[in-house]
């Protein structure tokens, strides 16, 4: 809690002309004189002299907390900094005040004698102050932890990854299940390039590697070896392996790679009854082993049809998807149980396997046919490799080696669809197809056909990691990416949903050995990055560096479960009678427990319930909607909405006067009981800006944004009951890049509550 | 859906079409940017495009039927424009090389004409006859007196049976070339119409119109995207050449074997040779070798300053230029020596031009020279079926 708290109004970047800065001092000084020894205006606070200023001011006055009622935070944050004694508050007039104001609109309030700017900027500033007032520093407690990181598979990732660990210094334990190092990769002929000028296939050098990593004092490799179970928290980790070994590990590197996909999906393609119709891998193989022959009788191939289009598969003849199944299962409301029930058991594991992966590994499909095409031609230069394609995907440097195997005369490529797989005389293969780049409808006699292999990542089989959650042993949600150990790589790659796991290679998306060894050293760094926050007692990603803690009041606590079973990263347990158990390593420090619990008995030192309430509360509702307007609190998410608000305001694109925002770290922080307080103090509505949720979320805490619109949900529920339109409180999906379209958003809403009328509460 | 059609990939096509002129051909990823660009492109079935795939695929029926190829006139266009360096107007050359290659027997003679190993056996069948020939005459030796060529090469007896001889194997060559080629148009699918119904020609109007529009004007050569000038000009000139010198010998032979025929004694007046400088036959060869020099500095001097970025020369153009040289350089040679009448040089001069003039006619339908009989049955043949370039309604303007 500040007690002594700097104020100061910037009246630079045209703060000073637009606003009357001696009256925000003023309003700040009338309320919080006491907890404010300094108040004043400064022309230019970043400047040297600004800076110097407030230096000399917490020497002289022993200041705790400066509120700069300046710039957005996300300006000059590099200027105001103060050491991590004094709390530091950034309250944004210059873009949500100034840069944002609606001229016209604020023309003709003036007018009435209403100055709306001025408001706006002294209802911030006091904000700022109270939320001072309600913070503390976050003193995390530091606990001794490890620094091992486990990569988990011996294969081209993991063997890289350990690489990778070690060489920047950490301990690294390779636990592999097979009794060799080497994984997928040792059963290779070659790969597609990996260096310059990225034209022939190579060795993939596998050995080279093996040797690098078993020959590194700071690895020790473990073959024959699974994790039986994962307990723990990041840093803090005890690895239970099967030959009865128990580990102190940091972090996880899950570089579990890649089944070869079920071949009952090829059936449509004649795989199964048609002898001389193979797959890739087993192409693959008979290339590592020696002549490519045929099965059927043994004698090479002269023509060999590759079908990367796969589109035959998924139609209905294939089985059941399975994936689908529990889908449904995961929609099922999710209810927290009634207080003394025992928690439901945990949800069977569901094979995530479904014939979607040959689609999703079709651009490695690509690349496999043209490497093996151009095995055909090298074991047999007559022979000839067709390719039939529907999307030739070679993305990046790979384009140089399409090109290349598209130079070699016996290979040769169409797009095309496949009509039909037939078997021909003397064990040839007929091929039908359409819409080929010929011209028309052909048809092809092919000595050998092979089929693209799909890579099933481990996690759609199984658990693999096995922890010992509450919220299960196996990664959540992975039905979203069709069980790849992805939470969304764009955004947040080599980060799975639990804390402290990194997912690298074929385990995470379908990938060549290129990317495979970049994503072994990014998931790597991710580890260490991760035992270098774990033992700080500070937050990882995405707010890495965060002090802040979920503190706990349990003496309140009904045990509802509700936080332990939103939290979207498993970070708390809970003990038989169901109070949780928080994990501080495994948190991210998003606050959807806060959001989530209805007793409140969860804060963090600088963010909390009573912090946002008090700051709402600074809100003036004028007495009528007609004389000095309707208000609109926004809650915005400070990842994504807060800073296109921000763009929108530099690009001078104006949005309602009579809305004041509160940056929340996350919309799943967001608890009922802020609507609820807006709500009875008359305000007409609440607008929640958040990142897009569903298959494409781009939550930087995976649910949070989902979490709240199905509390948004109960909200309207709760205020239909009290008479109030459940229209009052929305919700909008917000991405970072959509600043063109936030003010709008903004005044439609605005416009809606002006036509609905002012909120039935106002004035009791 | 019509019922899909058997192909037969063949990669030893693709690499023959490579060393005979094609060798980017692979490079091609169907993006249709030279159909689009091909200022002779009919609008239905464009070329190259499609002729690029089926080369890629080796798919040697269909690219020996196609009457496209014999459309394209090797602007260049495509080869500019096309952005991956695949040379479609290489490849089409290439197959028309092919077609030479290909169409008619001996084999032996096709696969001689297709690289420089064979030059040897080409140079080395006239060579011997001429030498044996003189062997017979002189023994070899330098008859003395006034300098007439038939004292060592005696017209009656050696040059004229030979040549006939030579000229009917030739016609008969082509014969069988050209039923061969109508007989594969035949099996290419007819050009529908749309809109107002026009009037196909006959065979006879056809070649008329070919004559007249196409031969005679080398419309095709102007319409071509890039500029011309030179390759037009230099390629009209070496045509007018051909066609006057071809009647000086016409004329020629026709006095000498007429003049025997009782009654006929008379035309020998016509073209007695030696012919004194200003009988008008005379004059024709000579302005028909000044053109025909004209047209081969043109063509030479453009060829050697190709782009190879762009666009290649294959031996079958270097084979063709070369032995017009050499018949031109070595006839105006045996002339000026003869006048000179340095006859220790002019003989053997004159021997250089026969093995020349061998080679150019004896090989003619598996040379390139052999489009002057088969892209002109291509052309009728295109006219009769109502193949056409598209109209344009303005001027296709491509700079890079």
């Amino acid at each position: 809690m500040a007690e002594k708290i700097g104020v100061y109004v910037c009246g630079g970047c045209g703060l000073g002309e637009a606003v009357d800065l001696d009256a925000v001092c003023t309003a700040v000084k009338n309320k919080y004189q006491p907890q404010c020894p300094v108040i004043k205006a400064v022309p230019v606070l970043c400047s040297s002299e600004g800076k110097a200023a407030i230096d000399a001011d917490i020497a002289e006055a022993g200041l705790d907390a400066v509120c700069l009622c300046a710039c957005s935070p996300r300006a000059k944050w590099d200027v105001f900094t103060f050491g991590d004694k004094i709390q530091v508050e950034r309250v944004n007039l210059r873009e949500q005040g100034v840069w944002s104001f609606n001229k016209e609109l604020g023309a003709l309030e003036k007018a009435k004698g209403i100055d709306d700017l001025q408001l706006i900027c002294n209802e911030y500033a006091m904000m700022g102050v109270v939320k001072m007032i309600k913070s503390n520093i976050p003193n995390p407690e530091v606990p001794e932890t490890c620094k091992t990181i486990m990569v988990l598979g011996g294969g081209w990732t993991g063997l890289n990854a350990a690489n990778a660990a070690a060489s920047l210094g950490y301990d690294v334990v390779l636990v592999e299940q097979a009794a060799a190092l080497g994984g997928k990769v040792a059963n290779f002929y070659k790969t597609f390039p990996l260096s310059y000028p990225y034209t022939e296939a190579h060795e993939t050098g596998l050995d080279k590697l093996i040797t690098q990593v078993t020959t590194n004092s700071k690895v020790s490799v473990l073959t024959g070896t699974t994790l039986e179970k994962l307990s723990g928290a990041p840093g803090l980790y005890k690895a239970e392996l099967s030959g009865g070994q128990n580990l102190d590990i940091g972090a996880v590197v899950l570089a579990t790679g890649w089944v070869p996909g079920d071949t009952k999906y090829l059936a449509p393609m004649g795989y199964g009854e048609i002898k001389n119709v193979i797959t890739t891998a087993e192409l693959e193989k008979m290339a590592k082993d020696g002549p490519i022959v045929r099965p059927s009788d043994g004698k090479a191939p002269k023509s060999v049809a590759f079908l990367i289009n796969t589109a035959l598969c998924s139609v209905d003849s294939c089985p059941a998807d399975v994936a689908l199944e529990c889908e449904k299962e995961e929609q099922a409301p999710v209810n927290p149980p009634a207080e003394g029930e025992e928690a439901p058991a945990e949800a069977p594991f569901c094979d995530l396997e479904s014939q979607r992966h040959l689609a999703l590994s079709s651009e490695l499909s690509s690349l496999v046919a043209l490497k093996q095409a151009n095995y055909v031609v090298e074991k047999d230069p007559e022979a000839a490799a067709y390719i039939f394609y529907d999307h030739m995907m070679v993305p990046g440097i790979n384009e140089r080696y399409y090109k290349a195997a598209q130079d070699n005369p016996g290979v040769m490529l169409s797009k095309a669809q496949i009509k039909s797989v037939k078997a021909g005389a003397n064990g040839s293969v007929v091929v039908s197809m359409t819409d080929t780049l010929l011209g028309e409808a052909i048809e092809i006699v092919a000595d050998l056909v092979v089929l693209p292999t799909s890579l099933v990542p481990t996690t759609a089989h199984s658990p693999v990691v096995n922890l010992e959650y509450r919220q299960g042993l196996a990664f959540p949600d992975l039905g979203l990416f069709e069980g790849y150990a992805d939470s969304n790589y764009i955004c947040f790659p080599y980060e799975t949903r639990r804390t402290g796991i990194y997912a690298a290679g074929a385990v995470r998306q379908p990938m060549g050995l290129a990317l495979a060894s970049e994503d072994a050293m990014g998931a790597a760094l991710k580890a260490i990055q991760c035992v270098s926050s774990a033992n700080r007692g500070v937050a990882v990603h995405p707010r890495s560096g965060d002090r802040s803690f979920p503190v706990f009041n349990f003496v309140r606590c009904t045990q509802c479960k509700r936080c332990t079973e939103e939290c979207p990263f498993g970070a708390l347990d809970d003990d038989p009678k169901g109070t949780p158990m928080p994990n501080p390593s495994r948190c991210r420090r998003c606050g959807t427990c806060m959001g989530a619990c209805p007793e409140r008995v969860i804060s963090f030192d600088n963010y909390n319930i009573d912090m946002i309430g008090t700051m709402i509360r600074e809100m003036q509702v004028p007495a009528k909607i007609e004389q000095g307007g309707p208000r609109v609190l926004i809650l915005a998410c400070e990842n994504d909405a807060y800073p296109a608000l921000d763009m929108a305001a530099m690009r001078g694109k104006p949005w309602s006067p009579y809305v004041r925002v509160i940056p929340v770290r996350c919309l799943g922080s967001v608890n009922a009981i802020w609507v609820a307080d807006a709500m009875s103090k008359g305000i007409d509505g609440v607008l929640l800006l958040g990142c897009k949720y569903g298959d494409d979320y781009q939550c930087h805490f995976v649910k949070g944004s989902e979490l709240c619109n199905r509390r948004k949900e109960n909200i309207s529920e709760s205020l239909k009951r009290l008479g109030v339109e459940p229209e009052r409180v929305d919700q909008f999906q917000v991405a970072i890049d959509e600043y063109d379209v936030v003010p709008s958003m903004i005044d439609k809403f605005m416009d809606m509550i002006v036509k609905m009328g002012p909120n039935p509460f106002k004035g009791y | 859906m019509s019922s899909p059609v058997r192909i037969q990939p063949d990669p030893s096509f693709v690499r023959e079409l490579q060393a005979a002129g094609g060798e980017s051909v692979k490079k091609c990823y169907q993006c249709a940017t030279c159909s689009v660009a091909c200022p002779l492109s009919p609008a239905e079935n464009p070329y190259p495009r499609k002729e690029m795939v089926w080369a890629q695929w080796g798919l040697k029926d269909k690219l020996m039927n196609d009457i496209d190829v014999w459309l394209c006139h090797n602007c260049g266009t495509c080869s500019d424009l096309c952005p991956r360096g695949a040379k479609p107007a290489d490849t089409l050359a290439a197959i028309r090389n092919m077609t030479y290659r290909k169409l008619v027997g001996p084999a032996k003679i096709g696969e001689w004409m297709s690289s420089s190993k064979g030059l040897p056996y080409l140079a080395g069948i006239p060579a011997v006859l001429w030498l044996f020939i003189w062997l017979l005459t002189t023994g070899l030796s330098i008859p003395a007196g006034e300098i007439k060529f038939s004292k060592v090469f005696p017209g009656d007896f050696t040059i004229d049976p030979l040549f006939g001889a030579v000229a009917v194997f030739v016609a008969w060559s082509f014969y069988k070339g050209v039923t061969n080629m109508w007989k594969s148009f035949a099996s290419l699918p007819t050009t529908f119409e749309v809109g107002a119904h026009c009037e196909k020609p006959t065979l006879v109007q056809a070649i008329i119109d070919v004559l007249r529009d196409d031969l005679y004007t080398h419309r095709q050569f102007n319409e071509c995207g890039a500029d011309n000038t030179e390759r037009s000009k230099g390629h009209w000139a070496l045509l007018a050449a051909f066609v006057a010198l071809a009647i000086v010998t016409s004329v020629v032979a026709v006095s000498h074997w007429g003049s025997k025929v009782p009654g006929f004694h008379w035309l020998h007046a016509l073209g007695d040779t030696p012919m004194v400088l200003y009988s008008p036959v005379k004059l024709l060869a000579i302005v028909g070798t000044v053109l025909g020099f004209y047209g081969l500095t043109m063509l030479t001097r453009r060829r050697l300053n190709l782009d190879a970025q762009k666009q290649g020369s294959s031996f079958y153009d270097w084979y063709l230029l070369g032995v017009i040289w050499a018949v031109f350089v070595t006839g105006l040679g045996s002339m000026v020596l003869r006048l000179a009448g340095v006859a220790g040089l002019a003989y053997p001069m004159y021997y250089l031009h026969l093995v020349a003039v061998f080679m150019m006619i004896a090989y003619l339908p598996w040379s390139k020279l052999g489009h002057l009989v088969y892209r002109t049955t291509a052309l009728v043949y295109a006219r009769m079926s109502g193949r056409k370039p598209l109209t344009r309604v303005e001027d296709k303007i491509f700079e890079i």
